[in-house]
């Protein structure tokens, strides 16, 4: 899995990992855009890094729903200097919703799904940067989506 | 930072493609939400083909094998054998029938399932052939890789069978 360095086009490698219990201190709303420790007691949160560096680039707050055999995507952020049109590196987010997605296939056995619950003004750019269905208030991934975008970003 | 501040500094296209926002539906709505989702998933799962099923199969078999090779421990249930046994279970292939798929002889084929026989180069580079290439060559050879690696390390007679060989050692404090 790597990230995109935006001006010298180098990629670097990243690693998804569960978010340590010190990690929430480094977790400024001002950096990752939401208070992440209201999350912490309702959702699984997973950081990503740098395989070699110790900085947070991104979070992503996961929440199982085993009978349905789906995840579902709570919160994501990158962090504050990888949004927008001087963001450092590309691909933060992808990786952190195709890591989302192999933990539920690899959880669900049958037809594992990933799903989110869109801001009506997201909900087509979701579609067209994720390959996400639309089924009305949700969006999801599953079978040859989920696929085609965990190639895309978990190599 | 506000919802309303994300959405005055940066465009709908920069947000999906860094953030992921929370929203809150009532009870209702969220009934709703999920009732709707749950049929469109069913109507989906109807009109899967056979391949489409194997095809997430066969991708959870792969992260299975990528992340027992990433782990630190050796997992003896866990051999080449074993792996290529739940692909053919996956595949729906029985061994005659997989050994001509990928042109082996059936008993070199039941010689690798009882890791009685190491599988080479050309081999691992069938599986991926024969997978479509979900599985890759390197995937196998990582898991034969492991399997050597702990019986280089465990292995006390080969120790003892060469130390007679070696005549002088490092003097190291």
């Amino acid at each position: 899995m790597y990230i995109i360095d935006r001006i010298t086009n180098e990629r670097h490698l990243v690693h998804v990992l569960p978010i340590e219990n010190d990690d929430f201190k480094k977790l400024t709303v001002k950096r990752y855009s939401f208070n992440w420790k209201k999350l912490r007691n309702e959702s699984v949160v997973y950081k990503l890094k740098l395989v070699n560096g110790d900085d947070i680039l991104g979070l992503i707050g996961l929440v199982d729903y085993p009978a349905e055999e789906r995840t579902e995507i709570k919160l994501l952020a990158s962090s504050a200097e990888n949004m927008g049109r001087g963001k450092k590196y590309e691909r933060i987010a992808g990786c952190l919703i195709a890591f989302a997605g192999r933990e539920a296939v690899q959880k669900f056995k049958n037809y594992p799904a990933l799903s989110l619950i869109p801001k009506t003004e997201l909900r087509q750019h979701y579609i067209s940067k994720y390959g996400m269905i639309d089924a009305g208030w949700q969006l999801y991934l599953e079978d040859l989506p989920l696929l085609n975008l965990m190639r895309e970003y978990l190599s | 930072m506000s919802i309303k501040k994300i959405f005055e500094q940066f465009t709908p296209d920069e947000i999906a493609d860094a953030l992921v926002l929370p929203v809150k539906l009532n009870a209702k709505q969220r009934q709703e939400a999920d009732k709707h989702l749950a049929a469109h998933r069913e109507k989906r799962r109807a009109e899967m083909t056979e391949a489409e099923k194997l095809n997430i199969k066969l991708i959870q078999l792969k992260f299975q094998l990528e992340d027992y090779v990433k782990q630190e421990e050796y997992n003896p249930q866990f051999s080449f054998g074993y792996f290529l046994e739940q692909y053919l279970l996956l595949t729906n292939r029985k061994k005659k029938e997989f050994a001509h798929d990928i042109q082996i002889h059936e008993t070199q084929l039941s010689q690798i399932l009882k890791n009685r026989r190491e599988p080479n180069e050309s081999i691992m580079i069938r599986l991926e052939l024969h997978s479509n290439n979900i599985i890759p060559a390197i995937d196998w050879f990582k898991l034969l890789e492991k399997e050597k690696g702990h019986q280089l390390k465990t292995n006390r007679s080969l120790r003892d069978k060469e130390s007679g060989y070696v005549t002088r050692s490092l003097q190291l404090v």
